[in-house]
């Protein structure tokens, strides 16, 4: 069930948070994303599958204009990124980003992390960003981490910092980049539940994962990348249990 | 050796409101060089990582001259030609002085900072970007506070290069302490006593100061996983 994207207001009633339009990217010579086409709308999960070098992070690092973009359009919230005159930060203030490796800040503690941003970018005052960062702490599981520096914690209480970190910001959507791939196994599961606790309370999502059951279980729907071109697009139960393209099969072979 | 075996410490003695002087003079010129070569090297090692060809192409000049050409001839060019012909008339021997080892040090910091700045991962850059920090507050905030704890031995080097090549502005008629040795063989023909002197304060100088440096480094890594 390929899905025709030429008109998505027809089949979804609100308008997308997130829109990428006949994006392409290239580094050199090597064409990373040609004419992707994808929407994601408020309070979706949407999920990247795909092998190693299909563009998937590319295409995430996008998103925040973390990589330029050659050709094409993105629009986030009704801003236009592709925009030259566009205020990039304030565009990249509304999407929180997780990365593979965490990128804690290692000369602050884990309050410190938290409020920076929400001070310097938000003006928010110290009193309330500490309060804050403080519930979300507790929300991840790490309440008593707060004076810890990050070189004193595990790669999953680090990832969960992350996220709070990202939340921080009271962001429109989170972004996710393979945020479980540099974790020990028996990590993965807490930063997993953190993201679907998220997903639960309607946060916008696009998560780049070789999760499946994660895919699976949370992803309203999943998008299969190869070669720099989304090949297909569908519902989990679609992509995994009656994918339609012969790349998408091989992929999931492979993997499942 | 004779004349050493007759080494006479009074001579040092009669002389010595001329050598606290030089020390003095040494130290202020050497710290304020530094200081100002700190401000200097912050903008042209941040100037020469910038992707703005008007601002990296300028640094890159103002480094490769500086640290391509001897520091004296730099010294005498900038009190004998380059003031007088910015400011209209010469200027004192000291502030020569303070503005040659300032802009000489300034590039060889500038390099020190560059290598601090980019020993940083790109990580660290992308995740405070990635917060809505602007590439000033990510530099302010994330990245120099991490890159200075990893300048403090280069910059410490360098601060003890300054102080010793701050005897090069004898040259121009400046009272640091290797013109106060220059001044007492000048007046009694006795190098042994002027110029061994002079090296020993250097020495004491250099040990002072290489031991502030050292515990600065143990409390800034000390403070690190607190």
């Amino acid at each position: 069930m390929l899905e025709k994207r030429s008109a998505p207001e027809t089949h979804e009633p609100a308008a997308p948070l997130i829109s990428v339009r006949g994006v392409s990217k290239s580094f050199g010579t090597n064409r990373v994303l040609k004419k992707i086409d994808l929407d994601v709308y408020p309070q979706e999960v949407v999920v990247i599958i795909g092998p190693s070098g299909s563009g998937k992070s590319t295409l995430l690092r996008c998103l925040n204009l973390l990589e330029t973009v050659d050709e094409g359009e993105i629009v986030v919230d009704g801003v236009r990124l592709t925009d030259p005159k566009t205020d990039v930060d304030a565009v990249r203030r509304e999407l929180g980003m997780v990365f593979q490796h965490f990128h804690l800040f290692p000369h602050m503690t884990v309050l410190e992390n938290l409020i920076l941003a929400p001070m310097k970018v938000r003006r928010r005052p110290r009193d309330a960003a500490v309060a804050d960062a403080r519930e979300l702490l507790r929300k991840v599981g790490l309440a008593d981490k707060e004076d810890a520096y990050p070189d004193a914690l595990s790669g999953g209480q680090q990832q969960r910092v992350a996220i709070a970190r990202a939340l921080m910001m009271k962001p429109k959507a989170m972004l996710f980049d393979e945020p479980t791939s540099a974790l020990d196994p028996e990590m993965v599961k807490e930063v997993l539940d953190v993201m679907k606790s998220l997903a639960r309370e309607g946060m916008t999502m696009v998560v780049v994962t070789h999760e499946m059951g994660f895919a699976r279980e949370v992803g309203d729907r999943v998008v299969f990348m190869d070669q720099g071109e989304i090949v297909e697009v569908g519902t989990p139960e679609a992509i995994f249990s009656r994918p339609q393209n012969p790349r998408t099969q091989t992929f999931l072979s492979k993997i499942l | 050796m004779l004349d050493l075996l007759d080494f006479r410490p009074e001579i040092i003695w009669n002389y010595r409101e001329l050598f606290i002087r030089g020390v003095y003079y040494t130290f202020i010129l050497s710290v304020a060089g530094v200081a100002i070569g700190l401000v200097i090297g912050l903008f042209a090692g941040m100037a020469k990582l910038s992707r703005r060809a008007w601002l990296r192409v300028p640094a890159v000049v103002y480094i490769e001259f500086f640290r391509g050409t001897p520091l004296f001839v730099q010294i005498l060019l900038i009190h004998f030609a380059v003031l007088p012909t910015l400011l209209g008339k010469a200027q004192s021997p000291i502030v020569s002085g303070i503005v040659a080892l300032a802009v000489n040090s300034g590039a060889y910091i500038a390099e020190i900072f560059r290598a601090g700045i980019q020993s940083i991962a790109r990580g660290q850059m992308e995740a405070a970007r990635s917060l809505g920090l602007s590439h000033a507050q990510a530099m302010r905030y994330v990245i120099l506070p991490q890159a200075l704890r990893r300048m403090i031995p280069p910059l410490g080097n360098e601060f003890l290069i300054v102080l010793k090549d701050s005897s090069l502005l004898s040259a121009i008629a400046v009272p640091e302490l290797a013109n106060a040795g220059r001044i007492v063989n000048g007046a009694l023909q006795r190098p042994w006593e002027a110029f061994l002197t002079v090296l020993v304060l250097y020495l004491i100088l250099s040990l002072v100061l290489s031991a502030l440096i050292h515990r600065l480094e143990g409390r800034l890594s000390a403070g690190r996983s607190g």
